[in-house]
């Protein structure tokens, strides 16, 4: 008989995105600030034009695409751990009925997003 | 866009073994050359995407398209690493279904160029309804096969809100071959793709299942044992619990309570608390257990002392026995006789006693009136085709299944110590390899011996000493002589027919009348319609078949009166033809006239007596004596004997001697068929002979039985009441009898005697003298 057992190489379905399309999720920190809130996206080798921001309501959504750009001839790497191609991250702020207005900066390879709500 | 905008080319990973599944991240070893290539090739783009494509055959290292499936996987490198043994790792997510629609294996890995083939999202109510159906099993599953799964499995199943996703994370969990998940991947639609999973699950499922029945199953044998003795301990506690002791122990108790209130002989009370002292020690469960506990059982079960009181009341108990059975006055005599004795010494041992008769005069119906004579207990065993020494004497309690033996049995159910014990049938005892029941017999039925009679099974002295033993048996010739010398034979004798009339209208007409529900008025039966059914419808020494007979005409004038019929009917011997149907048995009636050479002669059968004739003749040009008419050896003998008796006085019969010279003889017997022999028909020969050589005929209404010896005595025979009877019945008015059997003539009834006139001859010579008249004159001449 043959005996059913798990594969070894189970999957990691915690990784696994939220959506098709999407690869990878940047790590993101959520400050609370005296006039709103700022998040924090880590965004490293990302063209600034491959960013997406949105806001909507209370949500905060980023999409886009980390292309590797240290591409020579006649290289080949050793060892990759960066993830690349699409990426795709949406914060929910809590206890806030509206984003009222938004500010977006880049730098250092951080996303920094400033969040003004309206009810705070 | 078109389909073509969405051709890519990618650099192809094959896989072996398995499938990498759209959303899906699956960690590979990448050790192939060309593989290594392609994984390094697609690094160095942008995107780090590449194909995985499953190969068919494993032993393949280097496959080209056909060793492929035509569909595959984009997927994208997550990450990769190398670690010392020189081989790639990677971590690849599966982004969506592709087709293959080129490959090129010209570069130092292989190259294809692929189409998406994503599969529409469907919403029907069958996607949704397998999706749940398919999400439920699959968490069955999983439990069944891994009770401890981490939860988030569990969760992230109940979870995925994309059945294809589900699927295809299903798939990834369950071990399913490869060609199974190459089909599910190349599913034509979500329907189907789940289909599939349903399939793949419900397989899973009963397999799991059987492997869970087998191994609960073999767990739950083993826990029998121990599930029944966890309930005998609650079945204690709770006994206990209601003040009644354990119950082995109440079981014990009462076992012991029984053995101390019956009266035992001090062995056997001795033996009895031995083994009751065993029985406690040994566990509930033992077989011996049980074996010791049916022998305990028995023990207080056997009627030990205990004696039924005898009735000595003896006008009682002859009225007792007439009322039972018509005449038989020498038994009957005998078991007064000892009704007497026991009333003067009641110590008296109990005789031991064979009825010997034909089928049919009522020995074993003798034995019940003894039993109701006296009072006591009757019982009765068959000893027919008995060959098994055990029946009798038991089994030794060593043995599976042992038994006490048919005597103790016996006893047992007669409750006393005493009973008639009715040992039917003992000449049809038989004996094999399993022993001789004739030799157990031997020490039954010794008074001697009998005292002290061991049991196998019972294994302790019994007394059946104060059983009286009655056996029945129709002949002596089979019974071995040491039994035999055992028991005081009581021959009854066949019925005539006059006291068959008395039976029939005493017992027999009266019973048949009962069974059929007619009064007594109602049917009549008068002496000559008996006397008719007697001769012509039964040939028994017995009463069985007229008994029957009676049956039958009573059961038709029964008929008739359930048909309506008033009149009272008187059975007339010619209505017997009715209701009997036609006459059974022609008598062999006295030949009208004899010739030369012929004699009548008597025998005795089982069923009574008959007549046989004896026919001579001589053979011109012969030689020698013939002999036909299946004469037994003995009849052989008497036969030559007479023969040789007649040449040696020719002179004194005046016979000429050249006659022995120039004939043969021959010697006949009818009816042909039936065996014949014995020393009875000695004097019968010699008349035949003599009246062969003399050419005078014997008196046809002679019939002539005896033995003979050389010097011409006439010796004493059996069988004198059945003989004559027969010949009575056959018409013979005048019957030839060796002196000696002068005193059976008190065997015959008053009326037989008187009607018919018996000759008693001493020798030859006064045989010859009645019995040929023409020889008359010559004898006493001589």
């Amino acid at each position: 008989m043959r005996d059913v057992t798990f594969k070894r190489s189970t999957l990691i379905f915690a990784a696994a995105p939220a959506q098709a399309e999407t690869w990878w999720q940047p790590y993101a920190d959520v400050y609370r600030m005296r006039d709103g809130w700022l998040v924090k996206f880590e965004l490293a080798g990302v063209r600034p034009e491959d960013i997406r921001v949105e806001v909507a309501g209370r949500r905060v959504h980023i999409s886009g695409v980390r292309r590797d750009w240290v591409l020579e001839e006649g290289s080949s790497h050793y060892c990759m751990e960066i993830a690349y191609n699409r990426f795709e991250r949406m914060i929910d702020l809590p206890g806030v009925e509206r984003i009222s207005r938004a500010g977006i900066d880049y730098r250092d390879g951080i996303l920094l997003v400033r969040l003004s709500t309206k009810g705070d | 866009m078109t389909d073509q905008d969405k051709l890519q080319t990618l650099p192809v990973l094959p896989i072996k073994n398995t499938v990498l599944f759209p959303y899906l991240l699956m960690p590979l070893a990448v050790g192939r050359p060309a593989s290594v290539a392609a994984v390094e090739a697609a690094l160095v783009t942008e995107d780090k995407e590449i194909l995985v494509v499953s190969q068919r055959n494993n032993s393949v290292e280097s496959p080209s398209q056909d060793d492929l499936y035509p569909i595959g996987t984009r997927a994208v490198i997550k990450r990769m690493s190398r670690p010392q043994d020189g081989n790639l790792e990677v971590i690849v997510l599966g982004l969506e279904r592709v087709v293959l629609v080129r490959l090129d294996a010209s570069g130092p890995y292989l190259q294809a160029t692929a189409r998406p083939l994503p599969l529409p999202t469907e919403t029907s109510p069958e996607v949704e309804a397998l999706h749940r159906e398919v999400a439920e099993l699959a968490a069955n599953v999983l439990q069944l096969a891994q009770p401890n799964a981490p939860a988030e499995l569990t969760r992230v199943i109940a979870a995925a809100e994309d059945p294809l996703r589900l699927a295809y994370m299903l798939a990834s969990v369950l071990s399913l071959d490869l060609e199974r998940e190459q089909t599910l991947l190349e599913a034509e639609s979500q329907v189907d793709a789940l289909r599939l999973m349903h399939t793949y699950l419900r397989h899973e499922h009963q397999v799991l299942d059987l492997r869970s029945q087998i191994a609960s199953q073999a767990q739950s044998e083993m826990s029998k044992e121990q599930r029944e003795y966890l309930l005998r301990q609650q079945m204690r506690a709770i006994q206990q619990e209601l003040g009644g002791g354990n119950p082995e122990q109440a079981d014990m108790n009462m076992l012991r309570e029984r053995l101390t209130k019956v009266e035992l002989p001090p062995e056997v009370r001795k033996e009895a608390e031995r083994e009751l002292g065993r029985l406690e020690r040994l566990p509930n469960g033992s077989p011996e257990h049980h074996v010791i506990r049916t022998y305990l059982e028995f023990i207080l079960e056997l009627p030990w002392g205990v004696n039924t009181q005898d009735v000595l009341d003896i006008p009682h108990a002859r009225q007792v026995l007439d009322e039972d059975h018509f005449d038989l006055t020498e038994v009957k005599e005998r078991i007064l006789e000892h009704l007497g004795v026991l009333k003067l010494n009641p110590q008296a041992k109990a005789p031991i006693l064979c009825f010997l008769g034909p089928p049919g005069v009522g020995k074993t119906s003798l034995g019940q009136s003894i039993a109701r004579a006296l009072g006591r207990k009757f019982e009765r065993l068959s000893l027919g085709g008995l060959h098994d020494e055990s029946e009798l004497r038991g089994h030794r309690r060593t043995y599976i299944g042992a038994m006490p033996g048919r005597i103790v049995q016996a006893i047992r159910r007669a409750e006393s110590m005493n009973p008639v014990m009715m040992l039917d049938e003992i000449d049809k005892v038989g004996h094999d390899f399993r022993g001789d029941p004739a030799s157990a017999l031997l020490e039954i039925l010794d008074p001697e011996q009998n005292k002290t009679f061991r049991d196998n099974y019972l294994d302790l002295p019994f007394d059946l000493s104060k059983v009286f033993f009655v056996t029945t048996a129709n002949t002596l010739d089979t019974i071995p002589r040491a039994l035999l010398d055992r028991m005081e034979v009581l021959r009854l004798p066949g019925y005539s027919e006059e006291e068959k009339i008395e039976i029939a209208k005493r017992y027999l007409i009266p019973r048949q009348l009962r069974e059929t529900g007619l009064q007594a008025d109602q049917c009549q039966f008068p002496d000559d319609a008996l006397r008719h059914i007697i001769a012509r419808y039964t040939r028994e020494a017995g009463v069985r078949q007229l008994e029957r007979s009676i049956g039958r005409v009573a059961r038709k004038i029964a008929l008739r009166f359930a048909e309506g019929k008033t009149d009272p009917v008187t059975v007339q011997p010619d209505d017997l033809g009715e209701f009997l149907g036609p006459e059974r048995f022609n008598q062999e009636q006295a030949r009208k006239t004899l010739p030369a050479g012929v004699a009548t002669g008597l025998a005795w059968t089982e069923a009574g007596g008959d007549v046989l004739y004896v026919e001579a003749t001589l053979l011109p040009d012969g030689r020698g004596l013939t002999l036909t008419g299946q004469l037994g050896d003995v009849m052989q003998e008497s036969v030559r004997a007479a023969q040789s008796y007649i040449w040696s006085h020719a002179e004194e019969l005046g016979i000429d001697r050249s006659l022995f010279r120039r004939y043969g003889l021959h010697v006949h017997v009818p009816a042909g068929a039936i065996p014949k022999d014995g020393p009875s028909a000695g004097i019968t020969m010699a008349a035949a002979l003599a009246s062969l050589y003399t050419h005078a005929p014997v008196r046809q209404d002679t019939a002539l039985t005896g033995e003979i010896t050389l010097t011409g005595l006439v010796l004493p025979v059996g069988g004198i009441k059945e003989k004559v009877l027969a010949a009575r019945r056959a018409g013979i008015k005048r019957v030839i009898l060796p002196k000696d059997n002068r005193k059976d003539m008190r065997d015959l009834s008053e009326t037989v005697r008187n009607e018919m006139e018996f000759v008693f001859a001493e020798d030859v010579g006064d045989v010859l003298r009645e019995a040929v008249p023409l020889l008359t004159g010559k004898l006493k001449a001589a």
